[in-house]
Order: structure tokens, then sequence, then C-alpha cells
């Protein structure tokens, strides 16, 4: 499978990438690892004017860890984020979810800055167009939807695994454009609008990520569902973050992010609120896992019905809820 | 709009000059240009790992990176693993083993253990598995590859179910 015909520019350094961001605006994409961007180059779905690799500034990509924070930078290879002993210190869960996404190639190659700017996916848009849906959908700048035949817009869901994490972990990026720099928290990271999915302008990227570090001790786990078990998109994906209180039973509070079901990760703040102030117990645990499956609409996706997700995500937000509680139990940081 | 650029790649400790176009990927540098087929396109979207290589000792697939981004990083390939006819303990014990049946994935397979083993030395079955998840073969059933590199490794026995 062949690449197009493609302009290829490389800075130097993350402000040189910035200022060639700029200049050509939504007319360029930013590439690090480039295994989302590239494939969909390569079937012709996106066919950007310019690409602005960012390969330079991925070998001085660093983790920071000062008083408050945990600082990583964007470019920051998926692989180097798993080896990390600050990283696993700090934000356990985020380690487990990046090991979760794609292969061993995938997270050396991919970035953690990438994985959150993942583009929204479809099993009909994500591939080639040359004898298939040939006609464009809503994401092709077309006007309809392969999917939902009927619908009125795009379903394609975003499917990435470490936004979980960091949303769970309260975490926020920080934004930067030739004009300013401004901190926004992951969760508002997301449009929650297939077409666009990310709310920043195509003149911004992503430039790091900060964890806040915990004041609590905490309780954590990710857990993704997908069928071969690596190598994948989550059919679903929960995250959660347990904050205890010092006796180590009452909950200060609870974080439960749900992805790969919607166009965005969605915040069970339902069942946070049910928790929040709580004594963990196995009955609480349970309602809040019916509370998450009740709350949250899946959209069908890659073959999974709506039905089949709600079961799966009862199941799963129970299995990360008690993941999580032992591992308060087992006082594991992060 | 640039046509052809000179790049410099460091392939196998040998240095090439090569004259590529902006959107040539590495896999079609190495197999085109420098005739090193060891190297294969399987889906070309990253999704089997039959293209993998090594740069700086990491696994990438070549076929979603641009040769433009390798310039000057130390990039092996399965023709410059064995060292003459010594082959290396991955490459001896997957032929012992009988870990190659067509032989498509196998040097895709044998580079991403190579960088496994120098990240982690002594894998468990579950690591070899996870390290393996990219990496697709549709003859063997993988339970070979595994006792192979649970024998590189020096272990005679592997988990049951792997």
């Amino acid at each position: 499978m062949y690449f197009p015909r493609l302009h290829v520019l490389r800075p130097e350094s993350v402000q040189e990438a910035i200022d060639l961001l700029t200049q050509h605006g939504a007319a360029a994409k930013l590439y690090a690892g480039g295994t989302d961007l590239f494939p969909r180059i390569k079937y012709r779905v996106t066919l950007p004017e310019v690409v602005i690799s960012l390969k330079k500034p991925i070998s001085r990509a660093r983790v920071i860890a000062d008083d408050q924070f945990l600082s990583l930078d964007a470019v920051i290879p998926l692989a180097q984020v798993v080896r990390s002993e600050t990283v696993r210190e700090h934000a356990s869960i985020l380690t487990e979810a990046a090991s979760a996404v794609g292969s061993y190639q995938i997270r050396h190659m991919g970035t953690l800055g990438g994985n959150l700017c993942l583009e929204n996916r479809c099993m009909y848009y994500n591939q080639s167009h040359t004898f298939q849906f040939v006609e464009p959908c809503f994401k092709r700048e077309g006007d309809l939807c392969y999917h939902v035949p009927k619908g009125e817009r795009c379903w394609a869901v975003c499917c990435g695994d470490t936004a979980l994490a960091l949303i769970a972990l309260n975490a926020q990026v920080e934004i930067v454009s030739a004009a300013n720099t401004r901190q926004i928290s992951v969760e508002g990271l997301y449009s929650g609008y297939s077409l666009r999915p990310l709310a920043i302008f195509p003149s911004e990227m992503v430039s790091r990520i900060l964890v806040p570090k915990a004041s609590l001790q905490r309780g954590s786990a990710f857990v993704k569902f997908s069928l071969r078990g690596g190598l994948e998109f989550a059919g679903l994906s929960v995250a959660v973050v347990l904050e205890m209180m010092d006796d180590l039973v009452t909950l200060n509070r609870a974080r439960i992010v749900v992805g790969s079901v919607s166009s965005a990760p969605i915040r069970a703040t339902k069942a946070e609120t049910l928790l929040a102030g709580q004594k963990l117990s196995k009955d609480l645990l349970h309602e809040a896992a019916e509370t998450v499956s009740r709350q949250v609409k899946p959209y069908s996706h890659h073959g999974f019905s709506v039905s089949y997700l709600k079961k799966c995500l009862k199941v799963y937000t129970s299995d990360a809820l008690d993941l999580a509680t032992q591992r308060v139990s087992q006082a594991v940081p992060g | 709009m640039k046509m052809k650029e000179l790049i410099r790649l460091i392939i196998n400790s040998e240095l090439h000059e090569l004259a590529v176009e902006p959107q040539t990927t590495l896999l079609e540098a190495l197999r085109d240009q420098l005739g090193l087929t060891g190297a294969k396109e399987g889906c070309g979207t990253g999704e089997c790992g039959t293209c993998t290589v090594l740069m700086d000792d990491k696994p990438i697939l070549s076929c979603l990176t641009l040769a433009v981004d390798c310039e000057d990083a130390p990039i092996a390939t399965i023709e410059g693993l064995a060292q003459g006819e010594n082959l290396t303990a991955v490459q001896q014990n997957f032929l012992e083993k009988g870990a190659v049946q067509c032989g498509f994935c196998t040097p895709g397979m044998v580079l991403t253990v190579t960088a496994l083993l120098k990240e982690t030395p002594k894998p468990s079955d579950q690591e070899i598995e996870k390290a393996l998840e990219g990496n697709i073969c549709r003859c063997t059933g993988y339970n070979k590859i595994v006792q192979a590199i649970a024998a590189a490794v020096g272990r005679r026995e592997v988990a049951e179910g792997i």
C-alpha cells in the first residue's frame, strides 16, 4: 500500500513545529509516530497538503515530577511511559492504559500526545474506499453515514486508551500555539463531536500533560475489552480512580471514565456522586456498576451491538471497581 | 514541492546514501533500493508486524516510517543479525524448535523478540506473548514461537495454554 505524494516538513523543535503549524493551519497535519495518521493517508481518507514530523523532538521527550505535578512531554513514546518508574509510582493507571495501546511496535512509535489526539474511528471510515463504501460519508466530507444509514451525523467513536486514565487522574493538557499557551483539562480536550473530536484549533498542538500528584491514598484500575486482547482498539474501556480517606475504607471521591463507546470519553458522574464519602462495600460497588451502565448509552460500533456493550459495561466497570478496591487495600500507589 | 532528497541511512552498521521521495517508506527504501528483502509488506498499515525492523534497538514498523525520518539512526534488519554463519540464540532456537513454517512473519518475529530481550532479558511467557501481539502468524499458532523464545532465554518449560 503506497503513500500518495507527500510534502513533509521536519522541524528541529516543538517551537519550530508550532510556527509551521501557524503558517499552514488546517492544511497541515502533525505526526509523531504516524501510526494513526499514516494508515488513513494510505487509505486516502485523509489527504493533508503538508505533514509536519515531530520525530526530532521525540528524542528529547521527558517525564518530570515536581511537588505538585507529574509532567510528561506530549511527544513521549508510549513505551517510555510504560517503562517509566516515575509514572508507575505516581500514576500507575497511566502505565496500565499506555501498555494497553496497540502493539509492542506501536507503543515504541506512537506517543502519549498522539494517543490523546487519536482521530475518531468507524469500521466503514477506516479502510480503503476504492471498491466499497465509495460514496463519501460525513467524515469524508459527504452527507451520509454507512453505520447508521438514516443518521444525520457522524457516529465515529473515540477509541483512545490513555485519555481515560488521564481524565480519571484529573490531568491537564498544555495547549500551545504561536500566540499563547493555555491549560485545559484532558476532559475538556474532547468536543463530543465525531467530525472534529478535539476541542482545539488547527493551529494549536498539545505540548505537555500534567498529572496532579495524589494527596490521598489512591486505588486505580484500567480495564479494556477487546476481542483479540492485543493490537486492537477497545470495544469499551473503563478507568477508575478511588481516592481514599486516611482510614482506607471511606472514599473521599471516585472518578470513573468510560471510553470507546461514544464520540468522546464519558465521565460516569452519577456513580461518582453515589460513591463520594461512602464506606467501600461489595453492595456499594455493585450499585455503582449498575449506575454506570444505566447512565452511559453506548454507540454500537465495530460490530458490537448496544445491548451487548451495555452488558459488557456493567461487567467491566464492576471488574475495574473491584481491582481498584483491591489495590487500595494492597496500598499500591497511583 | 521537493522531488527527491538525498538521505543517509545507517543500515546494519553500514552507511548508505539514497535519493528518496518524501513519501518513500523505510520499507520501500530497504526492499526496493537496498535489496534487503527480509522485512516484508503484509498489510502496509501497521497491523501485521512483518515489516518490523529495529531503530536504536527499538522495534518499529517500517511500512509506517518515512525514510526521510530515519537519517543517522542505526537501523537493524534481519540480514544484519547473524555474524556470518553464527545465528543469534533467537534465530537458532526458531530453527531448532520448528517455529517457522511459511517464514513470511519470521523476520518480524525475530526482530521483535530481539528488541524484547534487550529490554527484558528474562521475559515470562506472558511478557513474550504481550510483545508478540503486533506480529501476526497464520501458520504456527504461536506455540512453537513462544517455546523457541523461552528456549533462547534458557527456559525449558512454557506455561500451558500459551
